[in-house]
């Protein structure tokens, strides 16, 4: 399904860059300008430049309404993850997380608006970010339980070691498809479906509705994203039940 | 956003993602099962590591609908 018109595509494609017609091209030149990609650099420039130019250079002890609203977003943000991690794992893992809490979120409203797509609605960004997630999961374990982490895996008891480890495991990689695909899903459901509408009857506003469950949606996801990689970093932090 | 609010919507969350949960585990073991089944052992062994695979999904899936019966936070 490919969404009716990308500003960012188009233009790309006037400056001669094979642009492809499917989801993902062929070649690397081809792989490199595909919309996901080029959408999610148009992201990275929006999350770097906005903030950069709404908040100014200096922050001021009485802050003024632009430092205001990011600090109402990041504060919310430390202080949702201090509640489930602890004040020393909340200022470790708070950059990682809080880069996917914005991202994410942007990328999902942004489809909303005629022109653009949101990146999310590909496979490969939400895997991606979602193997992330899952390999820094290992590496916490590791680092605060050393070889003790195998602990995590092997169940309350000796004798049911050769029954729980593979299921341990097969519910930690049950972890990945489901992070990964419900994102995924969801994204994808709202950008076809508004496709589907504006081809259909967008001159009587027939996709309006689907806007409004749109940023709902968007909303809902980035937190759930957020939300559960928190429970599973600090699941890997605490001590094997 | 109050107190309780919040802990509703981490709830819903939590929540929200058991049947996810118990779908993905029960592919997984399938999965897996599947790939020993036709990848390693190339045919041999047909049904059987896709069955006990198929298994331990399901198991996998009922111990994570166990976990949350047993939370202490609720």
């Amino acid at each position: 399904m490919e969404h009716p018109i990308l500003f960012v595509s188009l233009l790309l494609e006037k400056l001669g860059l094979p642009v492809p017609h499917g989801l993902v091209g062929h070649t690397l030149l081809e792989k490199l300008v595909s919309p996901h990609m080029t959408y999610t650099w148009l992201l990275m420039l929006f999350l770097i430049i906005v903030p950069k130019l709404t908040m100014g250079s200096k922050l001021t002890l009485v802050p003024s309404k632009s430092q205001n609203f990011w600090e109402v977003i990041i504060g919310g943000l430390e202080e949702f993850m201090t509640e489930n991690m602890g004040k020393d794992g909340a200022r470790m893992m708070f950059p990682m997380i809080a880069t996917f809490a914005l991202y994410i979120l942007v990328a999902n409203l942004v489809g909303l608006m005629p022109g653009f797509m949101s990146p999310t609605s590909n496979l490969n960004i939400t895997l991606g970010c979602t193997l992330i997630v899952f390999v820094t999961t290992h590496i916490l374990g590791l680092k605060y339980h050393g070889l003790g982490y195998v602990k995590h895996f092997l169940g309350p008891m000796p004798w049911l070691i050769p029954l729980m480890l593979p299921i341990e495991i097969v519910s930690h990689l049950a972890r990945i498809l489901s992070l990964s695909i419900r994102l995924f899903g969801n994204i994808m459901a709202k950008e076809v479906l508004l496709a589907i509408l504006f081809m259909l009857a967008g001159a009587y506003f027939a996709p309006l509705p689907i806007l409004v469950l749109g940023v709902l949606v968007s909303v809902v996801q980035a937190g759930v994203f957020v939300l559960l990689s928190v429970i599973y970093f600090s699941g890997a932090m605490e001590h094997a039940h | 956003m109050p107190e309780n609010r919040k802990e509703i919507m981490k709830l819903l969350a939590d929540f929200g993602t058991i049947g996810m949960a118990v779908a993905f585990s029960i592919f997984i073991g399938v999965g897996i099962g599947y790939f020993l089944d036709n990848k390693v052992f190339g045919g041999r062994t047909r049904p059987w590591f896709t069955l006990i695979f198929l298994g331990v999904g399901v198991a996998a899936a009922f111990k994570n609908l166990y976990m949350m019966t047993k939370r202490k936070d609720l």
